[in-house]
């Protein structure tokens, strides 16, 4: 049980990133422990929290929350429902209330110092488009995505592109995804141990487990290194496009072909 | 071509929801008929209809999902957004229309207050620019990204794996959450990639829509004192642009993630709790406008709640469609929002000593438990549909 403490506690500690800006929240809602007379918003914003922290940190709820099919990890969720933005903000707001420009000058300078910018870090950046996904993305999509709209194809992406490509098209299959890059998930898949693993990419390996999964297209980073060169494998080179090769299996297309004539003759 | 398009977003992301929360207006007293509650109560209504026709459907059937949730979902808000625009005018007649008077309030408000005011909009203006020109990488766009893409495009809800394209078994665990659908539906109307409406077009709406509610929880915090109001509004708004303290608050996700239903869980559906709370318990007007005779200058008056609002049946219902609204976001979300609910039903009602406020409160969790227990059975295996 301490052991589960410790742990709603860490999570804790994680969530207010150790920032002033949580002590921000924390003094505040002392001042509104000691001043707030108006006992409705007592009862929501001073006991509430007090509440819902003593619970959060109660190793039975943590098992509960589990217990009734949620994700462990998102356990800390449970800390949204203290509005640690409004207990400052209403705090310093009655703090200052008959000094109204002291108030907002103080306030703004201590959020903007204890606090930390939301739009800096590397995950944010110039959207190169309206579905903010990469241009590359986006080109390689419509190189490769099937005319009919009925028709779907395969393609094995380098990991860094895994993301977006069925962000923009839904009829580009993929022998992995996403779920390869979490290490938490642990899955296997064929095709991702030979396209990713290794240092230099053993083509013949990858080739026998793309085309057990029937993938027609086959991308990869100018970079990437091979052990053999992908077109003398058989493989046709369609396009380069921003440093990514985007090759195409005349054995799987085939294959492919012939299915999709044989359903489309046998539903003719 | 693309001015249809724009139309057509003003109209099922502004017009039809709006109207929606008309409909609420003869169940409002006075002071909760302004613009923006009932712009906040038409969203919550919106997503409690997209909870009862989407997810029999997503439960259900197998193909042709989206059309045919677009079939029955259209009509229904149609309706009710007629029904909504009908009452209103209906309610304008009878002299208990649409109250303006917060545009009033603020041509009058003292040029230092216009000025803050107009810093808060300009940081939400700012916020609204962001979110539109910069791109936030996330990986778990990559499933529900893909869920409303699928939905449009394959027309297929929950029944495809995101990641790799394959046919797969209902996915339980988020089928009740139809956020996705709701962008892939928006998509499908207005003629838009699901990807776009859900990063460039989604975030233009939802931004101002929690500053409205925001705005709301003001008012409800300071009542009678209108002029700490702007100073509120501005620090909160520069709270959620510098709340990134770690990756897991509610303001981090608002700026980075806004089109995600946990974003909207965390920003719209638990403060949507507190703001419906506070107005119950009638935590302000009390001290400029409704001070019983007789308890004024007794100094303890303010601890004694003037419970006007404690009987709003327009109140305890929208409170009953956000449990259910809330499902929409993430199925946390309906359980926290109903724990929420709960809770503070009980601490008020310990206060009070007041059963019926407890009563009250659990009847408005019924559709959220029924939600709940629809989960628990998807889960658990129990009901497989």
């Amino acid at each position: 049980m301490f052991g589960i403490f410790m742990e709603s506690f860490v999570i804790l500690k994680l969530y207010t990133g150790l920032k002033l800006l949580f002590l921000l929240s924390a003094l505040a809602w002392g001042y509104l422990l000691v001043t707030e007379k108006n006992k409705s918003i007592r009862t929501l914003l001073v006991y509430a929290p007090v509440i819902v922290v003593a619970l959060f940190l109660f190793p039975v709820s943590r098992k509960g929350f589990v217990a009734i099919g949620l994700d462990g990890e998102t356990y800390y969720r449970i800390l949204w429902t203290i509005p640690f933005g409004i207990i400052f903000v209403y705090g310093i707001c009655r703090l200052f209330e008959q000094h109204r420009r002291i108030g907002l000058l103080a306030g703004t300078v201590l959020t903007i110092v204890c606090g930390s910018y939301v739009y800096k870090g590397a995950y944010i950046s110039k959207a190169e488009n309206l579905y903010h996904i990469p241009d590359t993305v986006v080109e390689i999509c419509d190189l490769i995505g099937p005319e009919d709209a009925k028709s779907r194809v395969s393609a094995v992406m380098p990991e860094e592109l895994i993301h977006f490509v069925r962000q923009y098209d839904a009829s580009i299959n993929m022998p992995y995804g996403r779920e390869m890059l979490v290490n938490a998930w642990d899955y296997y898949n064929a095709v991702y141990e030979a396209m990713e693993k290794p240092r230099v990419v053993d083509m013949e390996e990858l080739l026998k487990a793309t085309r057990e999964e029937y993938c027609q297209y086959i991308v990869m980073s100018k970079e990437r290194e091979t052990n053999q060169d992908p077109e003398k494998c058989g493989l046709l080179l369609l396009e380069e496009i921003d440093g990514y090769l985007i090759y195409e299996d005349p054995v799987t297309v085939q294959i492919v072909n012939e299915w999709q004539n044989y359903y489309e003759d046998d539903e003719g | 071509m693309t001015v249809v398009k724009i139309l057509g977003l003003i109209v099922w992301l502004v017009v039809v929801p709006f109207c929606m929360g008309l409909v609420f207006l003869p169940l409002f007293k006075e002071r909760f008929k302004s613009v923006g509650t009932v712009f906040v109560a038409g969203y919550i209504l919106f997503f409690t209809a997209l909870e009862l026709v989407g997810i029999p459907i997503v439960l259900f059937t197998v193909y042709n999902g989206l059309t045919i949730f677009t079939r029955w979902f259209t009509p229904l808000i149609l309706v009710l957004s007629l029904a909504g625009a009908g009452i209103a005018l209906w309610e304008k007649k009878r002299g208990y229309g649409l109250s303006f008077a917060g545009f009033d309030r603020f041509k009058e408000s003292s040029p230092e207050e216009k000025i803050v005011m107009l810093l808060f909009l300009g940081l939400v203006g700012f916020q609204v620019y962001m979110s539109f020109t910069r791109a936030s990488f996330d990986g778990d766009d990559a499933y529900y990204g893909v869920q409303a893409v699928i939905a449009q495009q394959v027309d297929t809800l929950y029944r495809v794996n995101p990641y790799t394209g394959r046919s797969a078994p209902l996915d339980v665990r988020h089928a009740l959450a139809l956020f996705p659908v709701w962008e892939a539906y928006l998509g499908k109307m207005c003629g838009i990639h699901a990807t776009i409406i859900a990063h460039s077009v989604v975030p233009l709406v939802l931004i101002p829509l929690t500053y409205v509610l925001y705005f709301q929880i003001g008012k409800a915090l300071f009542g009678g004192k209108r002029k700490q109001l702007p100073m509120f509004m501005m620090l909160i708004a520069l709270w959620q642009l510098f709340g990134n303290i770690s990756i897991y608050t509610t303001e981090t996700f608002f700026l980075t993630r806004t089109w995600q239903g946990k974003s909207f869980a965390g920003n719209f559906v638990i403060p949507a709790v507190l703001w419906i709370f506070l107005c119950l318990f009638a935590s302000g007007e009390k001290e400029d406008t409704i001070v019983p005779k007789g308890m004024k200058n007794q100094g303890k008056w303010l601890g004694r709640a003037v419970h006007t609002n404690i009987g709003e049946k327009g109140l305890w219902i929208l409170l009953a469609c956000l449990n259910l609204a809330g499902g929409a976001s993430s199925s946390l979300a309906i359980l926290l929002s109903c724990m929420m609910t709960a809770g503070f039903g009980f601490l008020f009602s310990v206060r009070e000593r007041k059963f019926g406020i407890l009563t009250k409160a659990g009847f408005s969790c019924v559709l959220g438990g029924i939600y709940v227990l629809l989960y628990l059975l998807l889960t658990h295996g129990i009901f497989v549909p």
